[in-house]
């Protein structure tokens, strides 16, 4: 471009600007700490409404009191001092969105932190907004294929559903996470995770992950770190909502990953304790219910009348040595519609994912998973719950009919099926054959430590021989007779080849 | 706070001018009982904005690059009066050479800024913005 263009250009940007003078409400700091200030003036300003300092700094009004009100900063509050103006902007804090934010890490006022330079939307939302109304629902009916067995199996979950995951550190929350979002490709879902007061070299280790497993195309992470203002990592949720929002308003079906809402609730704790709310039990403050109640029932279903699409939610959770009956686990538990339990214990026995499957319930999701699925989970529950107790009443004596022995080495089987590696989303119509496999006894005689092999080998070869049956569950989400009667004959010849 | 200098306020209204110095001994022994003489800066000017506010009296703040003329004062006056229908009006006149032009009128925490330099802010914004 020569100089005579940027010339001619700019001058056509300075002609189209115009210039509104208009009354502003403009109030002067009075104080400023620990992220939060303090306004004078700002008469007419509502809660919630965002104001701008004179750096350029954004916050959001929270405390209304009778002569100041108490702002939370976002981003750098050290740059701000005494006497400095701030002006009253008379909307709701709005993030931009658009389908350029696909791939993108963003910060919780969406600005993009990937150092990919700068973000091309053109339009905004508000991050907090009334969630969809009980007309514009629709019943939760359409799987989300976690691509993980156990949860696929045992804890369906369905579009528009909102399934917590909780449990210790180090239980593997957000590899079950991870592991969910790499198995949307091709599944016509686009993936939010939000990030909430993670390491950042925790998030690098995510985001080469995603990236490498082709997952970034479909993703966005909203990211608030670690080091970053506890103001951030307050918005963060409602910013990757209000993201989700836009994907859903264009009729898509979204998943949104809440990582973790404990560090959210003690972000939100901070703020609430420095601008001198009432703290409650733990020092929590008495609306941290409806923090998250708000927050997760954004998640939905629409129906096609307002435009479909959905969000499910998968918010993450962080117990302390197992404690669920705490304060934050206990609210979220009973927000969401039902919860998958890791355990420390199953975790280091080599179970992985340590999901406890006796405590984990999926409330709704039933309705969603596909009736092969059914078919052969259904038993599956409950091999492994009379695994569990006899397991328990196996260890003090050793004569034990036939028929106990029996259900012990079959919840042995089912046990080490369940195992899967992290990042190794299965698929599933495979799934269906290997658990098809189990619970009609044909690895009843595999040696416990070949389960792993037969199981990889059964869905290579029942692939490209049981080519009906596949078929039929790809298309169908049912089998027929035939396509059984062709893939028992498939496993039968499997069998014999398999030593 | 604001309910004393209310309080204050009503007191000392209606009374008469004979009244006046006995109603005010009054309103300093008050403050001192209730041990608040230490916070008279702060009720007087609340005090202060209440008579405003009853009286309809507005107190406004022009700041400008250079001294204004005084027929511009005079019709900036008669605008403010129509625009927040106030009986009379204070104006404080201000120099702030940063400005560089224009005029800042502000009215309590409403602001209208008719500065070049915040003109010039504007642009800054919108040429960023749309770039």
């Amino acid at each position: 471009m020569s100089t005579n263009n940027i010339v001619e250009n700019l001058k056509r940007e300075i002609e189209n600007f115009s210039l509104e003078v208009k009354a502003e409400k403009v109030g002067k700091v009075l104080e400023v700490f620990d992220g939060i200030a303090k306004v004078h003036g700002l008469s007419d300003i509502k809660s919630s409404e965002m104001v701008t300092f004179a750096g350029g700094e954004r916050g959001v009004a929270l405390n209304l009191e009778e002569d100041a009100v108490g702002v939370i900063v976002l981003g750098d509050f050290s740059k701000i001092k005494e006497g400095d103006e701030v002006k009253a902007t008379g909307r709701i804090l709005e993030i931009p969105v658009g389908d350029s934010l696909l791939g993108r890490v963003v910060n919780p006022v969406g600005l993009p932190i990937d150092g990919r330079g700068a973000l091309k939307a053109d339009k905004t939302y508000p991050i907090e907004k009334v969630a969809p109304g009980v007309v514009t629902r629709q019943g939760v009916d359409q799987p989300v294929a976690t691509g993980i067995k156990v949860i696929d199996a045992i804890i369906p979950v369905g579009r528009g559903q909102r399934e917590l995951i909780i449990g210790d550190r180090q239980t593997g929350k957000t590899a079950l996470a991870i592991d969910a979002i790499l198995n949307q490709k091709g599944q016509n879902m686009i993936c939010v995770y939000v990030s909430i007061g993670q390491k950042d070299s925790k998030l690098r280790k995510i985001e080469t992950r995603l990236e490498e497993g082709g997952a970034m195309a479909y993703t966005v992470i909203v990211s608030a770190g670690a080091s970053e203002a506890a103001a951030l990592s307050y918005i963060a949720p409602y910013a990757g909502v209000a993201i989700a929002e836009y994907f859903m308003d264009q009729g898509k079906d979204v998943l949104i990953i809440y990582d973790d809402l404990s560090k959210h609730a003690v972000a939100y704790r901070e703020i609430s304790l420095l601008l001198r709310r009432p703290p409650g039990r733990e020092a929590y403050p008495g609306d941290v219910f409806y923090l998250h109640s708000r927050l997760l029932e954004r998640a939905c279903r629409r129906n096609e009348k307002y435009g479909g699409g959905s969000i499910t939610a998968f918010p993450i959770i962080e117990t302390q040595a197992g404690d669920i009956s705490a304060y934050i686990p206990t609210n979220v538990i009973s927000i969401t519609d039902g919860q998958i339990f890791l355990e420390t214990d199953l975790f280091y026995k080599g179970i992985r994912p340590a999901v406890n499957v006796g405590s984990s319930v999926s409330r709704v999701g039933s309705s969603a998973q596909i009736k092969a699925m059914k078919k052969v989970a259904g038993t599956l529950k409950l091999d492994l719950a009379q695994f569990r107790e006899l397991e328990a009443f196996s260890q003090f004596g050793s004569d034990l009919d036939e028929g106990t022995k029996r259900q012990l080495e079959r919840g042995k089987r089912a046990v080490e099926v369940l195992k899967q590696l992290q990042y190794a989303p299965v698929k599933t119509e495979h799934q269906v054959v290997t658990l098809y496999a189990l619970t009609k006894g044909y690895m009843d005689d595999v040696p416990l430590e070949k389960i792993k092999e037969f199981e990889q080998k059964l869905t290579d070869y029942s692939e490209r021989n049981a080519k009906v049956f596949y078929k039929e569950v790809v298309d169908k989400k049912m089998w027929s007779d035939k396509g059984e009667e062709e893939l028992k004959k498939v496993i039968e010849d499997f069998k014999k080849s398999f030593k | 706070m604001d309910n004393i200098a209310l309080a204050i306020y009503l007191a000392l209204k209606d009374a008469s001018k004979q009244e006046q110095p006995g109603a005010l001994r009054k309103v300093v022994e008050f403050l001192y009982k209730k041990r608040l003489i230490s916070r008279k800066d702060e009720i007087l000017e609340r005090l202060k904005k209440i008579i405003n506010y009853h009286e309809k009296k507005l107190e406004v703040k022009v700041s400008s690059a250079a001294p204004l003329e005084d027929s511009v004062n005079k019709e900036l006056a008669e605008n403010l009066t129509r625009r927040y229908g106030a009986k009379s009006i204070d104006l404080i006149e201000n120099i702030d050479p940063t400005l560089l032009g224009g005029f800042k009128i502000e009215v309590g925490d409403e602001v209208i800024d008719l500065s070049i330099k915040n003109k010039v802010n504007k642009l800054q914004e919108y040429l960023i913005k749309s770039a």
